[in-house]
């Protein structure tokens, strides 16, 4: 095209038109703001000097693939990959602050070593410079020791974002070196979520949506505008999908997303269970179902009546499972007033809702986001939620709610054969979190302990329980900031006798560690891939090192567990070190002699049949390694739809309104406790009994404190400009917080409506303290009509007492605004393992 | 660089700006005719006017115009040359969240280039209202002048924060200025040279200069869209020529009624807004008396 440029004159373009190569010239170099060139002067400058490079923006895990603009090894600016065909070259405003995470001038730029032994909130760190070799051997050492003494178990790992690279130091290194103890954040990201879609669906994951083709959207608890997932995906398409579909939006607050919707639904918090129920309960006394997926009466007169049961004979049903079982068991009296009494929405508006829902069928999307599932009895309320596709058909349809499309990475080499008997010994131990126990059901993939309780690690670090954790090492976390009541991760951090941070900066968690090693920022200096889904695709994006690294930094992933290993064969200990010789560089055969090499030649494993032709399995095909590193980001095949209706990964295969899948679940967590799962369903806080244990239902919320003491109930949400709480610290951040309707710039608010300030006294900006039955914080006030009375909204991200400057009001000492986490307390969905964020902390608000 | 365009620019500017003195304190439907007669009045090869229509509907408010273009123009803390108008209005629970992005609005009647005496806010190549820093002597006429308060001065020398010589823990972490230096880049980190290139002392500004947007002038006069419209993920913002009526922009403005920023001053902006933030669908209603 340059050459073109160069050549082409307007006498020059008559001559050639014909040709069918000028054509396509033709329509790129004649657009109207290159005629300047086409007519003369200078043209030929390049119009921009540097190079896009291909990686990833983890901002948040919408996990867009993005190019970096680089000028001789300098990021200037970011953009969209044009090659996804989930993000279409989009990005959000969050992925633009990656700049300032980059360049961040308090970024660890060496090792760190703390230098007073006293650990605690109150106390400095004392942190000194030490060499990549200091810091080294003495992780090293403290690892040989737990191994001379058979006390591997009493090594940890702890987990916080990731990318797929993850299981060499999370998984390999820790089975190696003999701990069970491998603890990730995934319980405080969104595990409820997933309950919903696998107890009716098989499907343990995120949605994505197909918006496009919606007639109905129905967001719930999820703020897509703003926050998680496939963000820039959805800003893409809202106004398109504005012109075709009716939005409404189920939040106590007016989220980014209401604001862009035809219908706001302000739900008292934590009784999303009732609506969900009363929408199915009203879809099928007006016969709105889908039938060509739910299936009809025998006779085709419908009998869903209210208060009515109906016999199971009298109805066939199609691709699910027990819709009379659940209509008689809990959906018969649930009427549009009964759930507007608990709700405090209007009769009128969830019948109006719930009839167009149900009219737009199959094109109906309810999407469940974790407001509705991040609470205490939250499973079955994303089940309830859920469950409403299925109702309409909408499940895995045009316009509706999809899973992942397939895609062929591959996992690592197998570690077996690395793990000695000590090693053996040590992974037999219990998990620190207590995943599994009979109050800890976590059922993840429809397994009794297949999931994480991340929160309750700190109670297992406490009460040493069930043994003392004695060295840990920890990477791209911040769970004294990030867990709810998270002075409790302050007292067990400091309990550790050896910590270790994999950490761009010296965070909240930092500050009770032992040894820093400052790590790459992933959008820049790492080498990893993850995956994605949305815009109906599914696309595999690659984390490359795009500029330049600003420091003596290294990979988290996999450089740092390369060292390590280096360090424990010095120590006569080589397993690790032998072990990560075997990932060897596809392209070559050759096994990796150095930290860069294993970081390179691991991830070329890990995605070899995306881009080598010779092992082409699906999706877009590339002519090498090298074609691949370029573009950045592999396509799935386009969506099958449907091709899962009778054939879910459930136990009747079918959309189950009846879990059979569930049941079995919970039966055999009861039997392996030997009890009934009444008393399991007890133990763990809910409210159901007997059959009910199994279909969707309501349960009332659980909250802390007592109404009377703390008349409000804290609503939280996520910043669109949150790279998941590691932004503070970006002056554009603070610059723009006002971005999020309702924020403040330059401040940290809590909004309240104006009815309860007047009644309080409370006027716009002063400053307020919200007190819970576990903790308290500081911030200001906003007077606000965007949420409902008797609730405090106040968004998650700021508070930082750490981090750096920017972020906190004085380093080490002061928070600037307040951390949610300290109000919040640590409570759970236990058959998830999910932390409850939502629906849980009633809060009293105290002026100051 | 010139372009031939300039030189016929101007003279097609003093007609259009008698014309629209005559029309001022059109409504905007005026203002729509108003644009397009004059758009079949001038031949479009002639010259250009260069003017941003922004979709509301397709507008999420992500803010990510805002963004980009500090990264483009080396815009310091406390300065938006992209930036936005929000509110929350109505009483719970009937509430509508109102977001409109603003940038400079390219007047065709631009207060700031009448009131500058020395030239330095100057129309230049598609009509867009330009500022040449080496003719700026801070007088602040111009920010005076605009009625929608796009123009920034500097009263000290910008980009403070990054001149520090202070490490949040010595020897560990950096001081702002040692970053930028470890990473060459110039007073910023992530500095972009491309506006300095494009126009000398537009780079990173100076204090007693103002600044604002000039449309990605050096992006603009390279054939590339200004980088808040390339940024632009749902591609709310569309540049288009008002000259040529089947440009993308003079489209959006036949089909849709637009409308513009305090229209009755008659300083024409060439930023358009057209259709609704929120198009939700309302139940039917005769309301009540």
């Amino acid at each position: 095209m340059k050459d073109n440029k160069k050549t082409i004159t307007r006498k020059g373009f008559i001559k050639t038109a014909s040709a069918v190569a000028a054509v396509a010239a033709v329509s790129t170099v004649f657009k109207p703001s290159l005629r300047a060139f086409a007519k003369g002067s200078k043209p030929n400058s390049p119009a921009e000097s540097g190079v896009w490079k291909s990686t990833t923006c983890q901002g948040c895990t919408s996990w867009c693939s993005v190019q970096v603009y680089v000028v001789d090894g300098r990021a200037i600016k970011v953009r969209g990959n044009p090659n996804s065909k989930v993000n279409l070259g989009n990005c959000c405003s969050r992925c633009h602050l990656s700049l300032q995470q980059v360049y961040d001038p308090d970024r660890t730029k060496v090792p760190m070593k703390r230098t007073n032994p006293k650990k605690g909130r109150n106390e400095d760190p004392k942190f000194v410079p030490i060499t990549w070799d200091e810091a080294l051997n003495t992780i090293a050492d403290k690892i040989m020791d737990l191994r001379k003494n058979n006390e591997t178990h009493k090594y940890m790992l702890m987990r916080g974002r990731y990318s797929y690279m993850r299981d060499i130091l999370y998984d390999r290194m820790t089975k190696i070196i003999g701990s069970p103890n491998n603890i990730s954040h995934s319980a405080i990201c969104a595990e409820a979520e997933k309950f919903g879609p696998y107890f009716t669906e098989g499907e343990w994951s995120y949605r994505q949506y197909d918006v496009l083709n919606a007639r109905y959207i129905l967001l719930w608890g999820a703020d897509p505008l703003s926050a998680n997932r496939q963000v820039s995906y959805y800003l893409s398409a809202w106004g398109d999908a504005l012109d075709r579909a009716n939005v409404a939006v189920v939040d106590p607050r007016f989220s980014a997303s209401a604001a862009k919707a035809g219908e706001w639904m302000p739900i008292k918090p934590g009784q999303d269970g009732a609506l969900a129920v009363a929408m199915a309960h009203i879809i099928l006394t007006k016969g709105l179902w889908y039938k060509d997926f739910v299936g009809d009466f025998t006779d085709g007169v419908n009998k869903f009546v209210v208060g009515q049961t109906v016999s199971e004979e009298d109805f066939t049903e199609k691709h699910t499972n027990g819709l009379v079982k659940w209509w008689n068991l809990e959906l018969k009296d649930k009427t549009a007033q009964w759930a507007a009494e608990r709700t405090g929405l209007p009769v009128e508006q969830i019948i109006n809702v719930a009839t167009d829902y149900g009219t737009a069928a199959p094109h109906a999307i309810c999407w469940v986001g974790g407001g509705p599932a991040m609470q205490v009895r939250g499973g079955y309320t994303a089940m309830a939620a859920h469950a409403l596709n299925g109702l309409v058909g909408s499940v895995d349809n045009v316009g509706g709610t999809l899973k992942g499309n397939k895609e062929y990475t591959q996992s690592f080499p197998a570690p077996d054969d690395f793990i000695d008997d000590t090693a053996k010994a040590g992974k037999k131990h219990k998990k620190i979190d207590h995943r599994g126990t009979k109050g800890f059901p976590v059922l993840s993939k429809g397994k009794p302990g297949g999931g994480v309780v991340t929160n309750n690690a700190a109670e297992g670090i406490l009460n040493e329980d069930p043994n003392e954790i004695k060295v840990a090492i920890a990477y791209m976390n911040n769970f004294a900031f990030s867990c709810p009541q998270s002075e409790r991760w302050e007292r067990a951090l400091s309990k550790i006798p050896f910590l270790v941070h994999l950490t761009t900066n010296a965070s909240e968690f930092t500050h009770f560690c032992d040894i820093v090693l400052p790590s790459v920022h992933h959008m820049f200096e790492k080498w990893g891939y993850v995956k994605s889904m949305g815009n109906t695709y599914r696309h595999v994006t690659l984390l490359e090192p795009v500029i330049d690294p600003v420091w003596d930094v290294r990979i988290d992933e996999t450089e740092i567990p390369w060292l390590i290993a280096e360090k424990l064969q010095e120590r006569g200990f080589s397993n690790l070190l032998d072990h990560y010789k075997e990932y060897k560089d596809p392209e070559t055969g050759k096994a990796p002699t150095n930290a860069a090499e294993f970081a390179l030649y691991s991830l070329k494993h890990a995605t070899h049949k995306l881009w080598d032709p010779a092992v082409y399995q699906g999706g877009d095909k590339f002519s090498g390694w090298a074609e691949f590193a370029k573009v950045g980001v592999w396509n799935s095949d386009p969506y099958p739809f449907k091709k899962r209706w009778g054939n879910m990964k459930t136990k009747t295969k079918k959309f189950e309104f009846y879990s059979e899948t569930l049941k079995a679940a919970l039966t055999a967590h009861a039997d392996k406790h030997e009890t009934t799962v009444d008393d399991i369903l007890e133990t763990c806080k809910y409210q159901a009994r007997g059959e009910k244990a199994f279909i969707p239902h309501y349960e009332e919320p659980y909250m802390w404190g007592d109404e009377k003491e703390y008349p409000f109930v804290h609503v939280d949400y996520k910043s669109r400009l949150n790279r998941e709480g590691r932004s503070a610290n970006c002056p554009w951040y603070q610059e723009f917080k006002d971005l999020d309707p309702g924020d403040v710039a330059y401040d940290d608010v809590a909004k309240l409506n104006p009815i309860d300030a007047d009644k309080l006294g409370i006027k716009d900006g002063d400053s307020i303290r919200l007190v819970s039955k576990t903790g308290k914080l500081e911030c200001h006030a906003k007077l606000w009509e965007g949420v409902r009375p008797g609730t405090v909204a106040k968004c998650y991200g700021q508070g930082h007492w750490a981090y750096g400057r920017v972020a906190s009001k004085e380093y080490g000492k002061t928070p600037l605004g307040g951390n949610n986490n300290d109000i919040i307390p640590a409570d759970y969905d236990r058959l998830s393992g999910a932390t409850a964020f939502y629906g849980v902390t009633r809060v009293k608000v105290v002026k100051v | 660089m010139k372009f031939p365009e300039q030189e016929n620019q101007k003279k097609s500017e003093k007609k259009i700006s008698r014309r629209n003195l005559i029309k001022a304190g059109g409504a905007g439907a005026a203002v729509l005719a108003g644009a397009q007669t004059a758009s079949a009045k001038q031949s479009p090869s002639k010259s250009k006017r260069l003017a941003m229509v922004i979709d509301l509907q397709r507008c999420t408010g992500c803010g990510g115009c805002i963004l980009s273009c500090k990264s483009e123009n080396n815009v310091q803390s406390g300065i938006a040359w992209s930036n936005k108008k929000s509110r929350t209005v109505g009483k719970y629970p009937n509430v509508r969240f109102e977001y409109i992005p603003t940038l400079c609005n390219q007047c065709e009647n631009a207060p700031c280039v009448k009131g500058c005496p020395t030239k330095a806010m100057h129309k230049g190549y598609g009509n867009i209202t330009m500022h040449a820093p080496k003719k700026c002597i801070g007088c602040r006429t111009c920010l005076a002048m605009c009625p929608y308060g796009v123009i920034s001065m500097h009263t000290r020398k910008p980009h403070a924060y990054w001149k520090s010589e202070d490490a949040l823990i010595k020897g560990c972490t950096a001081s702002p200025k040692e970053l930028v230096e470890k990473v060459k880049g110039n007073v910023i980190p992530n500095y972009n040279d491309a506006r300095e290139k494009s126009t000398p002392g537009s780079g990173l500004r100076y204090k007693g200069i103002v600044e604002k947007c000039t449309l990605c002038d050096h992006r603009v006069t390279k054939g590339l869209l200004p980088h808040c419209v390339m940024s632009c993920p749902a591609d709310a913002r569309v540049m288009g020529d008002l000259n040529d009526p089947n440009s993308a922009a003079s489209k959006l403005l036949s089909k849709y009624r637009p409308w513009r920023l305090k229209e009755h001053l008659g300083t024409e902006p060439k930023v358009f807004y057209v259709r609704e933030f929120n198009p939700g669908a309302t139940k039917k209603t005769k309301g009540s008396v």
